[in-house]
């Protein structure tokens, strides 16, 4: 049986002031796009930097496509790909120096002029690095990634900063990964990213994992497939006394309420009447369908971008 | 050396100014007042002035022991002479002087000494500085980070580094010897291989160095702190401006198994005095056993991060 590409049990990683990781435990099948979607600070990137091997956890076990880092440690390093959430090249090193050199690391690399025309940077081949913008650093950073045709690759926080066409195209890059075979394990605190990219997620929230699965499952647990939105002027008011009479939970975000529904049709008429019986002074009405935004506040009580 | 004028001068002063001559000795006879004004700015090494009694004083500038020594000898010299002249006796018969360095070659000015010191200096300031430096803001800046997830071993990434600084710093050298040449007339007395050989050795060993103490320290601050430690006894303790004949024997012993002190003696007697390496083999070996051990000792504390 061919091993999985990746197998966690009980990681767990502390640093002075914090518990970074705290007993995650993960399974990524081979050939599928697997997200780690959390706030900033959730143990996303400490996990990721354990599982490749540039920080010690204090406990815990890793199998990397079956090999473990105190056995294998370089042909983990041969055959995995990482992109890290900030690659620091040296200024006045060209994209096509860069995969030249980094390739040259590897027993297998693959050729500087696919990887340019794979992440679409042909044309600033020979600019100093320091000359990119974010967007074309970062797809270099990605190109660097595949530099040795790894059989699974790390992606921490690929699209962070970036402008949204710049996005879309990271987004096709890691696609194109998916559809050449590899398995990618991606970190991110956008929840649109991770619903249009990965297969499964882990949500992880203060170092643990606090739910598994394809995006539609865990939104099909929470029960709630909709939520309708009173939208205020300003600040909105509070809610409780409104939500007593309407006997429904309404959540007060900052300039809305929201007010999770398995049925919209039912609650509308309802709704409208009771916010003009206690002369609600909303501004519009929203329907829309649940998200992994509404997974993370349902099970956190708190939003993905607090 | 400057000779103070005589109020009036006598024959006396006359035979000993002719004797001073015929020694070659250069003297600038001075009023009294501008001699003064000289002396007291420390320019003069030696100064003659009239004195009642003896006839004569010769005062030496203590910070310029060298040179107001040679003096002293000469000045008396010329005294004999010139009391011989006057009375009509014999002239006083001279051992002849020769300065020269130990191998017996031409290079006897302080320059020559100064060169290999200087290219010593430059080597150990290279590799606490400029590797050992960059290396530590290199790794603040997380510029290793990305290396530290690929397959390349710490050891042949810090055996490139070397052989990197290793090429720029033979450029270094032979640039600083060209211009020794051209500008001073200092010139290589032994062979250039030799001279390749040692240093290349001298390179590898401080640019490990550097690499060794870089592991020391978390931050660019703290690393200034740690070179300039090592940094200062190394340089003040080793022979680069001047010989260390005069210091404690238990400092000399001390000095000679640190590795600038066996390197600047190996350079020396090869570049100044053209000797082979044949008689250094034991400081060669000092050395060389330095760089290996900071080299296993920068593999074993380096970090990508």
């Amino acid at each position: 049986m061919v091993p999985s590409a990746l197998r966690i049990r009980g990681l767990r990683k502390a640093f002075p002031k914090v518990v970074a990781v705290d007993g995650v435990d993960l399974d990524v099948a081979r050939g599928e796009v697997f997200g780690l979607l959390g706030p900033n600070g959730a143990g996303k990137t400490t996990t990721l930097e354990i599982i490749e091997g540039i920080t010690r956890a204090d406990s815990g076990d890793i199998e990397i496509l079956g090999l473990t880092w105190a056995e294998h440690g370089r042909e983990i390093r041969a055959r995995i790909g990482v992109q890290l959430q900030s690659t620091s090249l040296f200024n006045k090193i060209t994209p096509w120096e860069a995969l030249e050199l980094y390739g040259a690391y590897y027993p297998k690399s693959r050729s500087a002029a696919d990887l340019l025309a794979l992440v679409k940077l042909e044309e600033k081949a020979d600019a100093y690095h320091i000359t990119l913008s974010g967007g074309q650093q970062q797809r270099l950073a990605l190109a660097l990634a595949l530099v040795n045709d790894p059989e699974l690759v790390f992606l921490d926080e690929p699209t962070t900063g970036l402008d949204p066409q710049a996005r879309r195209s990271l987004w096709d890059v890691v696609r194109r990964m998916k559809g050449e075979g590899r398995t990618v394990v991606l970190t991110t605190h956008y929840m649109d990213e991770a619903e249009a990219l990965c297969d499964r997620l882990a949500i992880m929230d203060h170092g643990q994992v606090i739910a598994t699965g394809t995006p539609a499952s865990l939104i099909a647990d929470l029960a709630i497939p909709s939520v309708v939105e009173l939208t205020f002027e300003g600040a909105a008011p509070d809610p409780a006394a409104f939500a007593a009479k309407l006997d429904q939970a309404v959540e007060r975000r900052l300039d809305l309420w929201e007010i999770p529904t398995p049925d919209p049709k039912a609650l509308l008429p309802r709704l409208l009447e009771a916010a003009e019986a206690a002369a609600v002074p909303f501004q519009q009405v929203h329907v829309r369908r649940a998200t992994l935004e509404d997974v993370f506040l349902h099970r956190t009580g708190r939003s993905l971008r607090e | 050396m400057v000779r103070v004028q005589s109020p009036a001068p006598s024959p006396a002063d006359a035979a000993l100014d002719q004797a001073l001559a015929d020694l070659q000795l250069k003297v600038l006879t001075l009023p009294k007042a501008e001699a003064e004004a000289r002396w007291s700015k420390g320019e003069t090494a030696a100064q003659l002035e009239p004195s009642e009694g003896s006839g004569y004083r010769l005062r030496l500038n203590s910070y310029l022991m060298a040179q107001a020594g040679a003096t002293a000898g000469l000045v008396n010299q010329a005294w004999l002479v010139a009391q011989a002249r006057l009375s009509g006796a014999p002239e006083p018969g001279r051992i002849p002087v020769q300065v020269e360095s130990p191998g017996h070659k031409r290079s006897t000015n302080y320059a020559s000494f100064l060169l290999p010191g200087l290219l010593g200096l430059n080597l150990v300031s290279m590799g606490l500085f400029s590797v050992g430096m960059v290396n530590v803001s290199y790794r603040e800046k997380g510029k290793f980070r990305r290396l530290a997830v690929t397959p390349l071993p710490k050891w042949v990434f810090l055996l490139g580094q070397v052989l990197h600084r290793l090429t720029v710093t033979v450029i270094q050298a032979a640039i600083l010897i060209l211009v020794g040449r051209l500008a001073f007339g200092i010139q290589n007395q032994g062979s250039f291989l030799d001279l390749l050989v040692i240093m290349t050795l001298g390179t590898g060993c401080f640019m490990a160095f550097g690499f060794a103490l870089s592991g020391f320290a978390e931050t660019s601050e703290g690393y200034a702190a740690i070179s300039n430690l090592v940094f200062f006894p190394l340089m003040l303790l080793s022979g680069v401006y001047f010989t260390l004949d005069a210091a404690p024997a238990w400092l000399q012993h001390a000095v000679a198994v640190m590795p600038l002190a066996p390197f600047l003696r190996a350079l020396r007697a090869v570049f100044n005095d053209g000797g082979s390496l044949a008689g250094h083999g034991l400081g060669l070996a000092i050395v060389a056993a330095w760089g290996f051990a900071a080299f296993l000792l920068a593999v074993r504390r380096f970090r990508w991060a």
